[in-house]
């Protein structure tokens, strides 16, 4: 029988990552249909979070400073450290995530992971490895799309609600938004991302028998990598807010 | 593609009026809707803790670095329980919540769907939407409220934690500042973002599930589907309950 605990689960991963290398082509069909197929609605949920993030700002700003001049900057250093890649990881912990569960433990209580042992082929290096791969780049593309539309859907509100104008915003950006910002960020994103297949694959494979085991191990992966990239993100954050 | 989408959102608003229509006469169902709420905050309690917790740290710490560029550390607290209290934390938590009980909802009635049970209760000649979706529907938007309050209450000990640890201010200090900008209309907002965050995860969970067609694969997919439409629809649903709120605040 294929036991497996998160601990073994990483380093078989790593192990088959030095031994038999990479699947290519499963690296790219994966890139196609977890980070491709994701887009749109990232794209969607980042701008309302933006429009939301300008309104929030400003009616803080008015509250506390009784201006709202400083709302491109602060909001714009918001949405890099922090707001689009974090809104963007738990929509693609929830889509990305409950579907791999779903699928690898289909797999598992069908007894195919058991069939490619028989094969010879390792279902570390055949399941996990192309999709941990693919989203670590996946993280890294998304989280700057993220970025970019996040911003570009802040510059536009707050040219229409605030009535600030673009080049204003556009300035404020570029004194308060630092290039290591960015490049965190996309740091962020590419681990956030990380975490997903790994933590779904290991309760894909350890899913229990029946329909009804399938639907808890997706329950599962699509919690813990949620609380796994909050935890992450607060690490990830106190390591480089040394960095300032 | 526009058009099978409105499709579906005018289902979903037919749905939703038909669930509430049921919902009118079953306060004689109160114990079995307790029960189901009880449930659900049994699962998900210790979760919600947790994220409230950690949500409240990551505020603080964000806002620690750019309150310090302007020398305002004695504004932090405000201004972290203010943006928690508003808008972060109850989509944060939300998040997290549609994904627990939105995943084990569907889940349970897309299966129930898919062996027939739902047609089952039909023959014998009572409504199923009264008998499974109701209890159900009621139970975990008063669950979800719940959690979200909790939540954020907790997202404020978080706050408060990482402000006296990581940024070094005597907790006194943190405090004295909030009442001056939380009013008592945020803290109303923050309310009412966590009831209409949990009217979209009851609706859209209790729907994706009970319209399930087919097999054990089409209970996965619609799982999936239900986890990531509720998410946009939570975020456009903040968008809009701001939108309306800070249009009621300038009247």
């Amino acid at each position: 029988m294929f036991k497996v605990t998160f601990a073994s689960l990483l380093i078989e991963t790593l192990q088959s990552l030095f031994q038999q290398g990479v699947r290519v082509k499963e690296v790219v069909k994966y890139l196609d249909h977890l980070a491709f197929k994701s887009l749109n609605i990232i794209v969607v949920c980042v701008s309302f979070a933006a429009a939301v993030t300008i309104l929030e700002a400003s009616f803080h700003m008015k509250l506390v400073l009784h201006d709202d001049s400083l709302v491109p900057g602060f909001a714009s250093m918001l949405i890099v450290r922090e707001l689009a890649v974090v809104v963007m990881s738990l929509l693609l912990a929830a889509k990305i995530g409950a579907g791999i569960a779903a699928e690898v433990g289909q797999m598992k209580i069908s007894e195919q992971i058991d069939a490619l042992k028989l094969l010879g082929i390792n279902p570390f290096n055949y399941l996990v490895l192309p999709r941990l791969v693919a989203c670590l780049i996946a993280g890294v593309l998304l989280s700057l799309i993220a970025n970019a539309v996040c911003l570009l859907t802040a510059a536009l509100v707050t040219t229409w609600s605030l009535d600030q104008s673009m080049a204003f915003f556009m300035t404020a950006f570029r004194r308060f938004v630092l290039m290591k910002d960015l490049g965190f960020s996309l740091i962020k994103g590419a681990l956030f991302c990380g975490i997903i297949p790994l933590v779904s694959c290991y309760y894909g494979m350890t899913c229990e028998p029946g329909a009804g085991g399938v639907g808890r191990a997706t329950t599962k992966s699509v919690v813990s990598s949620s609380i796994c990239i909050i935890v992450l993100d607060f690490i990830l954050t106190l390591v480089f807010s040394s960095f300032y | 593609m526009i058009v099978r989408s409105l499709n579906g959102l005018g289902d979903l608003l037919m749905y939703l009026g038909t669930v509430l229509r049921s919902a009118l006469g079953s306060w004689r169902r109160r114990e079995e809707i307790f029960d189901k709420s009880l449930l659900v905050i049994q699962q998900s309690l210790a979760t919600t803790v947790f994220a409230g917790f950690f949500v409240g740290a990551i505020m603080t710490l964000q806002f620690t670095l750019q309150v310090q560029m302007f020398s305002a550390l004695s504004y932090l607290g405000a201004l972290v329980t203010s943006a928690t209290v508003r808008e972060v934390g109850p989509l944060l938590i939300a998040f997290l919540l549609s994904g627990k009980i939105g995943a084990f909802t569907s889940a349970e009635l897309g299966t129930m769907k898919v062996s027939e049970q739902i047609d089952a209760i039909r023959c014998l000649g009572s409504d199923p939407i009264r008998e499974v979706i109701v209890p159900r529907f009621l139970g975990i938007i008063i669950a979800s409220f719940f959690l979200l309050s909790f939540g954020l209450l907790f997202s404020f000990f978080g706050g408060l934690l990482m402000a006296t640890t990581f940024s070094g201010l005597p907790w006194e200090q943190y405090l004295s500042q909030i009442p001056r900008v939380v009013s008592g209309f945020s803290i109303l907002s923050g309310v009412v973002k966590c009831f209409v965050f949990s009217l979209v995860i009851a609706t859209i969970c209790t729907y994706r599930g009970y319209t399930v067609f087919g097999g054990a694969k089409e209970v996965g997919d619609g799982v999936v589907q239900a986890a990531t439409q509720t998410m946009i629809a939570l975020v456009v649903a903040d968008w809009f309950t701001t939108f309306i709120l800070e249009g009621l605040i300038n009247v």
